[in-house]
């Protein structure tokens, strides 16, 4: 694309990682803050993955936005989980501290696999596709990560199947997650589609996400409501500067009625 | 209990069924929810989804049993929303929309041997979901069904002595979540090889059918790598 990005993909792309894995590694500090930080972390994971998703998907994928954001979810999972599961090895046990890093890099190999085979036997002709597909796939594993890790406040494997993925809120994640990276995009694209708004609208929807988060953590007490009210203040003040951006990129704007019957060429 | 290659080679078979599968389904796209092109009016990552999600809990509903009868049962179960599905969509296309369900890719529907091009919009790419798709699309639900029924049972039955699983139910779980990430990888990859719409079996496109497997046995074996990994079986 043509146009010049207002903020920097590099600049996300370390946003994301370092973000993700600070507010993961830093879940045990507290148990009050630890729950919350790691939350904020998985927003700065879904921001860079809807950067990624924008980069992308601009160029028309054929299939819909949705259908990226999928898949390098479901990557990003199985990556996910076999990066975590990877310090059950008895050579690596020592190592569960690596843990999420082990996910990150995984989920961004099978990522880049899968791009590699889509655009080499598919034949897909998206230049950035290899970039793009292991960048959302990394920024996937580390929002579910992130997300799983302030549920079971610890980020050891067996933590984490006990309180995700033995009720089931790892497929919650996996739709949740996916909504918050590749909506933004698909809510703004077009002619006029700018950087700044739809990376406003990704930091929105993290801040609704975790504030269902927050929801499930209500067993573990007052963090819960901790986080939900992170969320709304967050989710608020981010929505209502998507607007405010929104209502200045537009002609005009009628909140209800019909067109005005102008006859000004 | 599974030993790991043949679990490789389970998930992998699951997988090129989920993606052959694809290529059957009448997904229309965008075009189709203007009903300017036949098929249902949605994205494949949605129509995998759907029926994807209700084979899995049909399948997971027959933990236990014998393997054909989880596969049996993943199939039926996403048969039968590709059937409501397209069954909804064609009561919309033609009593909300005033449209007939005719195809734009063949003259003739090759199993009513009715005439199509008559009754095809000029300008459109077709609309509804005449029966040469709505059988196509049950047949690639079919497919999809039994490939996700399938990597739910393997993976399940090799979960149960995984070294961080404990109970059963954190096996389904794993087999669940597993299942639904091999059959989303594996569906969007197809739906790449497809270029988003495509009628069905009778459609010009399905020819690239092969490149569709090839991609996805690749991407299913490379998952199926991962999942011995997260099974501890190495």
């Amino acid at each position: 694309m043509a146009e010049e990005n207002a903020v920097n993909s590099n600049a996300l792309l370390a946003v994301g990682i370092i973000g993700g894995l600070l507010g993961i590694y830093l879940v045990g500090i507290n148990s009050l803050i630890g729950p919350l930080l790691a939350c904020l972390g998985g927003i700065c994971a879904i921001v860079w993955g809807a950067n990624a998703i924008r980069t992308v998907a601009g160029y028309g994928l054929g299939t819909g936005v949705p259908s990226i954001g999928y898949m390098c979810l479901a990557i990003g999972i199985i990556g996910g989980l076999s990066g975590l599961a990877l310090t059950l090895v008895p050579a690596l046990s020592g190592f569960v501290m690596l843990g999420p890093v082990f996910a990150l890099i995984i989920a961004m190999v099978l990522g880049f696999i899968v791009a590699v085979v889509v655009k080499k036997i598919v034949g897909m002709k998206i230049p950035v596709l290899l970039r793009c597909t292991t960048e959302i796939a990394g920024a996937a594993a580390l929002s579910v990560i992130a997300f799983s890790v302030a549920l079971a406040g610890a980020y050891d494997i067996n933590s984490i199947s006990a309180a995700v993925l033995i009720p089931g809120y790892i497929v919650l994640f996996f739709i949740l997650n996916t909504m918050a990276i590749q909506e933004p995009f698909n809510a703004c694209l077009g002619p006029n589609e700018d950087q700044k708004r739809t990376l406003t609208l990704a930091v929105a929807n993290g801040f609704l996400a975790i504030c269902v988060v927050g929801l499930l953590l209500i067993p573990s007490g007052f963090v819960s409501l901790l986080v939900i009210i992170v969320g709304v203040i967050g989710w608020i003040c981010s929505y209502r500067k998507f607007l405010k951006m929104s209502n200045e990129a537009a002609a005009s704007v009628k909140w209800s009625g019909l067109w005005p019957k102008t006859e000004d060429q | 209990m599974l030993d790991p290659i043949s679990l490789i080679i389970f998930i992998a078979v699951g997988g090129v069924l989920i993606g052959a599968g694809v290529h059957f389904i009448p997904v229309g796209g965008a075009p189709a929810a203007m009903a300017t092109a036949t098929g249902v009016g949605t994205g494949t990552a949605m129509l995998a989804a759907g029926a994807g999600m209700t084979g899995l809990v049909t399948a997971a509903s027959m933990t236990g049993q014998p393997m054909i009868l989880v596969v049996l049962a993943g199939a039926i179960g996403a048969m039968l929303m590709m059937g409501f599905t397209m069954l909804i969509a064609n009561y919309i296309y033609v009593y909300g929309c005033g449209v007939v369900p005719a195809s734009a890719k063949v003259d003739n529907d090759p199993i009513t041997g009715r005439n199509q091009e008559i009754y095809c919009t000029p300008g459109t790419e077709g609309h509804g979901i005449p029966t040469v798709c709505f059988v196509s699309g049950i047949i690639g639900s079919l497919m999809g069904g039994a490939g996700g029924g399938l990597i739910y049972y393997v993976v399940n039955n090799a979960a149960t002595n995984a070294s961080f699983i404990t109970t059963p139910i954190e096996a389904a779980a794993l087999a669940a979540i597993i299942a639904i990430s091999v059959y989303f990888i594996n569906s969007v990859i197809a739906s790449y090889n497809i270029g988003g719409t495509i009628e069905g079996f009778h459609d010009p496109k399905f020819k690239k059918i092969g490149r569709g497997f090839a991609a996805c046995l690749i991407a299913s074996i490379l998952c199926a790598i991962l999942c011995v990994l997260i099974l501890g079986g190495i």
